[in-house]
C-alpha cells in the first residue's frame, strides 16, 4: 500500500478513513511484533558470541564444570576441547568451528539482524506518520460535520 | 451419563450435575423458570472454566513426561558407563545454538535440578528412584486429568440437556396457559 497523499485523504469520507486507520493500526501491530522478535533473536546471538568469548579464556581439562545432559540433569566434568565449538547454522545443520570462526559467525549474525531492525524501524516510523496524518484529517472532518449539523 | 445417584463420591470433588427427570421438581413459585435457567447457565460456565484449566494442565504434563523419561534414560546410561570406569566425551549445550565438548569422569553422583533455584546432588540409585517416582506421579496426574476431562464433558452435556428440557417445558406451559385462557 503506497503512501496516501494529502489530496486523497481529504476526498475520503469518514467511514473510509476509519477503514484506512484500522488497516494501518493492524500493520503497525504486526511490524512492532516482528521488531520485538528480532530484538530477542539479536539478544540470543549476542549471548552466544559472549559464550564463545568466555571459552576463549579457558584451558581444557582445567576447571570442573557442570555438564547439562538434559534440562534437569547435570554431571560434573571438564572441558575437553577449547579450540572448537559446534554451531547450529539452521535448517538442521551443525558445523564445527574454531572459536574465532564461531565468534565471527555470531557477530555477523548480530550485525545482519541489526540492519534488518533498522529497516523495520524506518517502516514503523513511516506508518506511524501516516497514521497521525489520517487521525488529524479525521478530526478536521469531524469538526466540519459538527459545524454542518449545528447550522 | 444420567442418574444422580450413580457414584456417591465425585472424582476429585467435581460436583455431579443432576439430571432433570421432572421439570416440576425444579421449577416452582419461588423459583421461576428464568431463575432455574440462569442457575443452569452458571453451572455450565463453571464446568467450562474447569475444563479449560484441565486442558492446560494436561498439556503441561504431556510435555514434562518425555523430559523425565529422557532424564531417567540418561542416568541409567551413566550407571552403565560407570562400570567401564572410562571417561565419557560428549557435546553439551552451552547456549541456544552453541555446543561444546566436555569429558565426564565417572563420579558416582549426578546433580538434579528440582526447580525453584534448587539443585541437589544424588547418587545414581537415589537419582533413579527420585526420577522414577516423579515420572509415576506425573503419569498418574495425567491419567486423572484425562478422566476428569471426560467426566466434565459428561456433566456439561447433562446440564445443556437440562437447560433444553426446562426451556421446552416452559414453552409448553405457556402454550397450555394460552389455550386455557383463549
Amino acid at each position: 500500500m503506497s503512501e496516501p497523499q494529502q489530496v486523497n485523504l481529504q476526498d475520503l469520507d469518514l467511514p473510509a478513513l476509519q477503514q484506512v486507520k484500522a488497516q494501518l493500526e493492524e500493520e503497525l501491530n504486526h511490524l512492532t511484533q516482528s521488531y520485538t522478535k528480532l530484538k530477542g533473536v539479536q539478544g540470543r546471538f549476542r549471548d552466544c558470541a559472549e559464550s564463545v568469548e568466555a571459552m576463549n579464556g579457558e584451558k581444557a581439562d582445567d576447571k570442573q564444570i557442570l555438564v547439562p545432559l538434559t534440562s534437569s540433569l547435570y554431571v560434573p566434568g571438564k572441558l575437553s576441547n577449547v579450540e572448537k565449538v559446534i554451531v547450529d547454522i539452521g535448517t538442521g545443520y551443525y558445523v564445527e568451528k574454531s572459536i574465532d570462526d564461531a565468534s565471527k559467525f555470531y557477530n555477523e549474525k548480530v550485525n545482519y539482524v541489526k540492519e534488518n531492525l533498522a529497516t523495520l524501524e524506518k517502516s514503523i516510523t513511516d506508518k506511524q506518520n501516516s497514521l497521525r496524518a489520517i487521525v488529524s484529517v479525521m478530526q478536521d472532518k469531524l469538526q466540519e460535520q459538527q459545524k454542518e449539523a449545528k447550522k | 451419563m444420567s442418574g444422580a445417584s450413580d457414584v456417591s463420591s465425585n472424582p476429585r470433588g467435581i460436583p455431579r450435575s443432576p439430571f432433570v427427570e421432572r421439570v416440576e421438581d425444579y421449577v416452582s413459585e419461588a423459583e421461576p423458570v428464568e431463575v432455574v435457567l440462569k442457575k443452569f447457565q452458571e453451572a455450565i460456565s463453571k464446568y467450562k472454566f474447569m475444563e479449560v484449566n484441565l486442558l492446560q494442565r494436561r498439556k503441561v504434563l504431556e510435555e514434562k513426561i518425555p523430559e523425565i523419561e529422557k532424564t531417567v534414560a540418561m542416568v541409567k546410561l551413566l550407571v552403565e558407563k560407570q562400570d567401564n570406569a572410562e571417561p565419557l566425551h560428549t557435546d553439551f549445550e552451552l547456549n541456544d545454538t552453541l555446543y561444546a565438548q566436555a569429558k565426564i569422569e565417572p563420579s558416582g553422583t549426578v546433580y538434579l535440578w528440582l526447580g525453584a533455584n534448587v539443585m541437589l546432588e544424588y547418587k545414581f540409585e537415589e537419582a533413579i528412584d527420585l526420577l522414577t517416582s516423579k515420572l509415576d506421579t506425573a503419569q498418574g496426574s495425567l491419567k486423572n486429568t484425562i478422566e476428569d476431562l471426560a467426566f466434565l464433558r459428561d456433566q456439561i452435556t447433562t446440564m445443556e440437556v437440562n437447560t433444553a428440557r426446562v426451556y421446552n417445558w416452559d414453552v409448553k406451559q405457556r402454550r397450555d396457559r394460552k389455550k386455557e385462557s383463549a
